[in-house]
Order: structure tokens, then C-alpha cells, then sequence
């Protein structure tokens, strides 16, 4: 008898616990993947639906230009944008340029009639370095908890610009042709990136 | 007569304890408050720097200030986290130990109402420090790669030495790096383990991949303290004129080493740019400042051979 009413507790038990458990297993690895952040994705939404929209807001080439042969240091203050502590800067630039020179890393381009020299370097070979990530202003680091979620927007912009953007500013490069251009240029070292400024191109196109 | 000797002699005590207040009054200004500088580890030169200026940055703004030294553990970094929440501390200058596990021990400060400001390291949180400043170690690092394919050709074997593989830190530089150096498929990574970011372990783990992969051309190290180990081992295997080292901080000694000719490059953090920072964030939080961007990106620049003399004292001369 006394088994019984064991055996009927235990049951009782058994099914209580089998409608309402007292915890559930839940797969960390999925629930991990399913928050995963995807940078591709992000890029390439961010790419159509902002990026590209928002090449009326870059400056003037020959107005850049002109400005950094004058005084550098006003060309910085009136157009450039710096992130963080950091001493380097970024342009948000626009203009077309006749091609002086054709090699597997740069489209040099004279962007004023009189130019002898190249202003202007697309880059054109393997895309390094965040000039587009930063180059806007558009996206701020302070959103992102993960850094290296940031940083992975970076090298898929990149890829947008090395796999959309080259291919078709090599088909456009012969010297003496005019490509109109629209990029993003980082300055880490004025004495090097300013004279001809090295651009990476969002978007070229032929006038 | 008597009342008078009584009068006398509250009249002297009085003086006394007026002369000993104003004396301790002149010697030093009333303090505004205690502030925390919480290192993750103080066993490497480069996080002593970060914490000792920290706190002297603390101290000249006219606080009291106390480092507390997690020793890389985070239960350890809990408890000092738990000390100075109940010893009355105003603010914390906080160099985390996890990006994840230290996420909440800032939250404990947070509804404490003491302001965290992480220094150097993130945490994998938005809302619960009051500002991060951290070092640009993924831009830093594309920018050694890019040097460490000009210096080492873009062939040969390399090996990689990660640092604590639960930093935000060691990925950030680690992907900084692969993002340049994987684009040329005749260099090949042939070993890559981690040496905790510290000197011995680096110098451990770089003599079993010297004995696995006797020919490789580089070693990448995610900090300094590493590639001091690792050129120490390659020192006594006779590799140090074979193996070029690249190492990430801007320690003095490597910087040092670099301008010698022993370690290739490095990557200069500002260790001091960011601890006086941070600590001026904190006071000018504690004046009434609420509006902090939530991570202020700290620049990374490059020291070659060719550049070295600019640098020293970890930061730029």
C-alpha cells in the first residue's frame, strides 16, 4: 500500500515537471549566431541605401584641390572630419579629372586645366584602411559594442569598392579621357596623401 | 588663580589645534575625492604606464587616487570592483580584464552611481561605462600588416602569437593584421597560438613553433611584451638575423630594440594620451559634464627602422 502511494507521488511529480519544467536547455551556439552581427549584409545596405545617396554632400575636387595647394591647414578646417583623438582626417570628395597616368595601384588625375601633375590618386589597387567606413561621418563607432564589428564594416566596404568600384574605373582608365569620381581620402601623413590626394572611389563614372 | 591657569590653558590648547589645522591646510589642498584606477595586469611595463599616469593625472586634478591590479582575473577584478564601491570612491579609470566578463562590474559601479571610464581595452557594452577610450588597434594593425608584406615579401612562412584570446584587443589586431597580410596567398601563417600577452608565455610558445617550423621568415605579436619573448627565443636558437619580429604597444624597451635593428616595427598606442584623458573625463564628469561620446577611437601610428627616432618615452617626442 505504501508503495503505491509512493509510486502515485512520484507520478504526480513527474507530471508536474513535465508541464511546467523547472528549466529549459537553450543552445548558446545558436542563440549566439542568431544575434551574430553580419557586416556583408550591413555593408551592402548601407552602401545603396546611404552611401550612394549621399554624394551630393561631398565637396568639390577643384575646390579641394585649389584649397590644399593654398593652405592646407584651412582646406582641413573648412572640409575635413577626424574621429576620436586621432591627428589623421578624412575628405568626403567629389569631381572629374583627366587621366595623366595608368598604373596597377593608381588612376592619376589632373583635376585644373592647367595641371601638370597629377592632383588626384584613385585608388585602384588592393583596398586598405577605413577612408570609407569614416570618410562620411555617417557611421560612429560609439553604436557598435563589439569594436570588431566596426572594424569588419571597414574591410566589407572595402570589398564593395575592390569587387563594384575598380573593375569598371580600369575599364573607364586611358590617359587622356576625363572619369568623373566620387571617394573618400584619408590623410595620415600630409606630406604623402595630399599632393596628388589618394582617393578611394565610391562611385566614377564618364561625363 | 585657578580659573586663570584653566583659561590659560584652554587659550594654548586652542592655538595649538588652529596652528596644527592651518599648517596641514597650507600643505595640501583638501581633497576633491577618492578615484579607482582598476589595470588589468600591472606584470607588463606598458599597463604600469597606463595606471601610474593615470593616477598622476588623477592626483594633479586634486583627487586621491589608488591603482587596483586585476593580475589578469577576473574575480580578482569583481572583488577590487566590489572594494571600491564600498569605500566611497567617485569614479572608476578602468582598464577591463574581459570585453565580455567585465561588462558586469561596471554595471555594479553603474547603479552605484560611480562613472566608469575603460582606458585602452573595450568592454562588449554600450550603456553601462560612461566613456570608452580606446586604441584604433584594428587600423593600427592594417598599417603594420601593409609594412610587414613590404619588409617581408609576399612570400614565406610566418607564425602569429595572439594575446588573451578574450579581449576585444587581440582580435581587433589580429584581424587588423590578416585583413592585409591574407590578401597575398605566397604568405602563409603556419602556426598561431596565444601568449597571453605576456613576455614569458610569448617567449614559451615561440620556442615549440621555432622547433615545429624552423624556417618561417616573421612572427607577428599581438603586443610588445611578446615580441620581446619571442626574440628572446629566437635569440638562443640563433634565428634572430632569420626571423624578422613585429610587436604592438610602443614599449620603451621595444622602441629601443627597434632603433637597434632587433625588432622590425610596432605599433604606438599613447598609453599617457589616453590615461590623462581619461582621467580628465572623470573629474569633468564630476563637475556636472554628462554628454560623453561613448568610445573615443585613440590612434595607432607605426614605428619602423626608418621612422624610430621620432618615438620614445611611449609616446611621440
Amino acid at each position: 500500500m505504501r508503495i503505491v502511494r509512493w509510486l502515485i507521488a512520484i507520478a504526480i511529480i513527474a507530471a508536474v515537471c513535465w508541464l511546467f519544467p523547472l528549466f529549459h536547455v537553450v543552445r548558446l551556439k545558436a542563440e549566439r549566431a542568431a544575434a551574430a552581427f553580419n557586416a556583408t549584409d550591413f555593408a551592402e545596405t548601407f552602401w545603396t541605401n546611404k552611401l550612394l545617396p549621399s554624394i551630393d554632400k561631398a565637396v568639390n575636387a577643384g575646390t579641394l584641390v585649389a584649397d590644399i595647394q593654398s593652405d592646407p591647414a584651412t582646406a582641413k578646417k573648412k572640409y575635413s572630419r577626424g574621429v576620436g583623438l586621432s591627428d589623421s582626417y578624412f575628405y568626403f570628395v567629389t569631381g572629374t579629372g583627366r587621366v595623366m597616368a595608368v598604373s596597377e595601384d593608381a588612376i592619376s588625375l589632373a583635376i585644373t586645366d592647367k595641371a601638370t601633375n597629377a592632383e588626384v590618386a584613385l585608388q585602384a589597387g588592393l583596398i586598405f584602411g577605413d577612408a570609407i567606413r569614416d570618410g562620411t561621418g555617417m557611421l560612429d563607432a560609439s553604436a557598435y559594442p563589439n569594436s570588431q564589428d566596426f572594424n569588419d564594416i571597414s574591410a566589407a566596404l572595402n570589398h564593395i569598392v575592390e569587387t563594384r568600384v575598380l573593375p569598371e574605373l580600369r575599364e573607364r582608365a586611358r590617359i587622356g579621357t576625363t572619369i568623373s569620381f566620387t571617394g573618400c581620402a584619408e590623410v595620415d601623413d600630409e606630406s604623402s596623401d595630399l599632393k596628388p590626394l589618394k582617393i578611394v572611389p565610391i562611385q566614377t563614372k564618364s561625363p | 588663580m585657578k580659573t586663570n591657569r584653566l583659561k590659560m590653558a584652554c587659550a594654548i590648547l586652542a592655538m595649538s589645534i588652529a596652528i596644527l589645522f592651518a599648517q596641514s591646510a597650507s600643505a595640501q589642498p583638501a581633497s576633491k575625492g577618492k578615484i579607482a584606477v582598476v589595470i588589468s595586469t600591472l606584470n607588463n611595463p606598458w599597463f604600469v604606464v597606463l595606471g601610474d599616469t593615470a593616477k598622476a593625472r588623477a592626483i594633479e586634478l586634486g583627487y586621491d587616487a589608488t591603482i587596483f591590479d586585476s593580475q589578469n582575473d577576473t574575480a580578482k577584478e569583481a572583488a577590487s570592483f566590489e572594494n571600491i564601491i564600498a569605500s566611497g570612491y567617485k569614479a572608476i579609470l578602468f582598464n577591463p580584464t574581459d570585453a565580455n566578463g567585465s561588462v558586469a562590474n561596471v554595471q555594479r559601479a553603474k547603479a552605484a552611481g560611480i562613472p566608469v571610464f575603460c582606458i585602452d581595452r573595450e568592454i562588449n557594452s554600450t550603456n553601462a561605462a560612461t566613456s570608452q577610450m580606446l586604441s584604433d588597434s584594428y587600423s593600427g594593425c592594417v598599417k603594420l600588416g601593409q609594412y610587414f608584406v613590404k619588409t617581408v615579401g609576399k612570400e614565406g612562412e610566418y607564425a602569429e602569437l595572439l594575446g588573451i584570446v578574450g579581449d576585444n584587443n587581440t582580435w581587433n589586431r589580429s584581424k587588423g593584421f590578416h585583413s592585409v597580410v591574407d590578401r597575398y596567398s605566397g604568405l602563409k601563417m603556419v602556426a598561431q597560438q596565444s601568449g597571453n600577452f605576456d613576455r614569458s608565455k610569448g617567449l614559451e610558445v615561440m620556442e615549440s613553433i621555432l622547433q615545429a617550423h624552423p624556417n618561417i621568415k616573421a612572427v607577428f605579436c599581438g603586443n610588445d611584451a611578446m615580441a620581446m619573448g619571442a626574440y628572446q627565443a629566437l635569440v638562443s636558437a640563433s634565428k634572430d638575423k632569420q626571423v624578422k619580429v613585429f610587436g604592438f604597444d610602443g614599449a620603451d624597451d621595444v622602441v629601443k630594440m627597434i632603433a637597434e635593428g632587433k625588432i622590425a616595427a610596432t605599433g604606438m598606442q599613447f598609453p599617457k594620451v589616453m590615461a590623462r584623458k581619461s582621467a580628465e573625463f572623470a573629474d569633468e564628469y564630476l563637475k556636472g559634464k554628462r554628454d560623453f561620446p561613448q568610445k573615443v577611437p585613440v590612434p595607432v601610428e607605426l614605428v619602423t627602422q626608418e621612422n624610430v627616432a621620432k618615438y620614445g618615452d611611449y609616446g611621440k617626442k
